[in-house]
């Protein structure tokens, strides 16, 4: 049986295949942020992220028409963003691992956040996008597609080339290494988000 | 819950984090670049459908007409033996 949102998605895939300029920009709106946000976490550099977004976006409209009727849009557009970011790293051969940190930038308060609950939130998001920026990229890349970017795990694993049981476990890994990362540069403030599972 | 995901706090938390997007100069250059691709494909395929209606325009009737003068070439000689 398929989902609402699935027949919804599925919808736009042929919307956007007959290159409907409506379905487009709802797909753009969409993914647009979501993309971003993964490809600035991944290269760790605004104008890289920007530059691969772009042609992220040029190639979904250039393939629109050869798109599959049962394409799943979130899993093709990060496959199409993550092997960018791989050609670019092997064309520049720079090592992922070097790349400047990212700096991310100080966030604000949700509605109706008192601030002792903004500054709170503030302080983990500081810490976790410090250690996501930390860990291996093939270990910030699983992080990102499952937990952060919400993919299912049979999309992250097409995404990355990988069966499910490889996913999990290298989803698993990830995250053991991000939660050591963050009390490894902060000890005194060891990870309450630290797995209680042995 | 005892038997919860123990990584479900750690999952939470990364699913909290911010979303980041471009700026709105470079989110309004993509969209447009993308869109100007988009009218480019579709006056691309116009072209080429109006290529094959034209094509369609003398082709069916040239084919037709090759139809009936095999039918006329097979018919008439009969008809004129009959005839006879």
């Amino acid at each position: 049986m398929v989902s609402v949102e699935r027949e919804i998605e599925l919808r736009l895939v042929r919307r956007v295949k007959a290159g409907d300029v409506a379905a487009f920009e709802a797909v753009y709106e969409a993914y647009r942020p979501r993309l971003y946000s993964f490809l600035v976490r991944l290269s760790r550099r605004g104008d890289v992220a920007e530059d691969l977004l772009e042609e992220t976006w040029l190639r979904l409209v250039d393939r629109a028409a050869t798109l599959a009727e049962d394409t799943c849009l979130a899993a093709w557009l990060f496959t199409v963003a993550r092997n960018l970011f791989t050609s670019w790293c092997r064309h520049r051969a720079v090592d992922a691992q070097r790349l400047s940190e990212l700096v991310p930038s100080w966030p604000s308060p949700r509605p109706g956040e008192t601030p002792f609950e903004a500054a709170a939130r503030s302080e983990t998001e500081r810490r976790l996008e410090t250690a996501l920026a930390r860990v291996q990229l093939r270990d910030r890349e699983v992080l990102l597609l499952v937990a952060v970017e919400g993919l299912l795990p049979h999309e992250a694993a097409a995404v990355l080339g990988l069966s499910p049981e490889a996913l999990r476990k290298r989803l698993q890994r990830a995250r053991e290494r991000l939660v050591v990362e963050m009390d490894v540069h902060e000890p005194e403030r060891a990870s309450p988000l630290r797995a209680k599972a042995g | 819950m005892p038997n919860q995901d123990p990584w479900t706090t750690l999952d939470a938390a990364l699913g909290a984090l911010r979303a980041h997007d471009a700026d709105v100069d470079t989110v309004d250059r993509i969209r447009e670049r993308c869109l100007a691709q988009l009218a480019a494909a579709r006056r691309r395929q116009e072209r080429r459908r109006s290529r094959l209606a034209a094509h369609r325009r003398w082709l069916e009737p040239a084919f037709a007409l090759g139809l009936a003068a095999l039918y006329l070439a097979a018919i008439v000689p009969r008809a004129l033996a009959l005839l006879r």
